[in-house]
């Protein structure tokens, strides 16, 4: 099982780059392309921690979710 | 309590509460790689449609959100009953932190969620000849017309 849901979050993020890649291309707007790839990577990392109760998990999602919020904020700043 | 012990030995109930713990977390892993799923073919037929603008992605956005807020549920329920049975401080050390993890999550979705949903209300109030809450209102996240 846990193969299973390592291959599916493996499968998020690419789906996420893709996304990002894409929207990207079609507005130009950094601002709309990166909380895409942001919310997917945040999915690939909540299907991650489904089970696994380690500490390097825990530490990882919770990169993943400061990373976001930094970017996040950092890309609205800059838009205004 | 003997007859509770005879009834309810420990390591059955150990695994009996493993098990359940599996189903709800891998529904909400499910529940999130659905939504992912969604969000993508969505996002694939905007783009194909030719109707790749921002307001059309942030709509993907919303739904997506509200998957993963509703996976992270699931997962919380399966902390929650992971706490009957943790045996060590850094089990619980590590449920406690996962918990606060999943819950400070779904507190930042939620509040984007409705933020995102407040855009787009008012993104509709400043198009002219269209109804405020005629999409965005409903939660559904139908496109809108091109």
């Amino acid at each position: 099982m846990a193969t299973a849901i390592e291959a599916a979050a493996l499968l998020v993020t690419a789906a996420g780059v893709v996304v990002f890649l894409t929207a990207y291309a079609a507005t130009r707007r950094i601002r709309t392309a990166l909380p895409l790839l942001l919310d997917f990577l945040m999915a690939a990392g909540l299907m991650r921690l489904a089970g696994d109760l380690s500490w390097s998990g825990i530490l990882l999602t919770v990169a993943i979710i400061a990373v976001r919020k930094v970017a996040a904020y950092g890309v609205a700043e800059k838009s205004t | 309590m003997i007859l509770s012990w005879e009834v309810l030995p420990e390591p059955d109930l150990r695994e009996a509460i493993g098990i359940l713990v599996r189903v709800v977390e891998t529904a909400g892993a499910l529940i999130i790689f659905l939504g992912a799923c969604w969000a993508f073919g969505r996002f694939v037929a905007t783009v194909v449609r030719g109707r790749g603008r921002a307001e059309g992605f942030n709509r993907i956005r919303l739904t997506l959100g509200r998957f993963l807020v509703l996976g992270l549920e699931f997962q919380l329920a399966g902390d929650v009953l992971r706490t009957a049975v943790a045996p060590s401080f850094t089990e619980i050390g590590q449920l406690a932190a996962i918990a606060a993890i999943r819950t400070a999550l779904n507190y930042f979705l939620s509040r984007e969620i409705a933020q995102e949903r407040a855009e787009i209300e008012s993104d509709a109030e400043a198009e002219p000849g269209r109804p405020a809450g005629a999409e965005a209102g409903t939660g559904t996240g139908r496109r809108k017309a091109p």
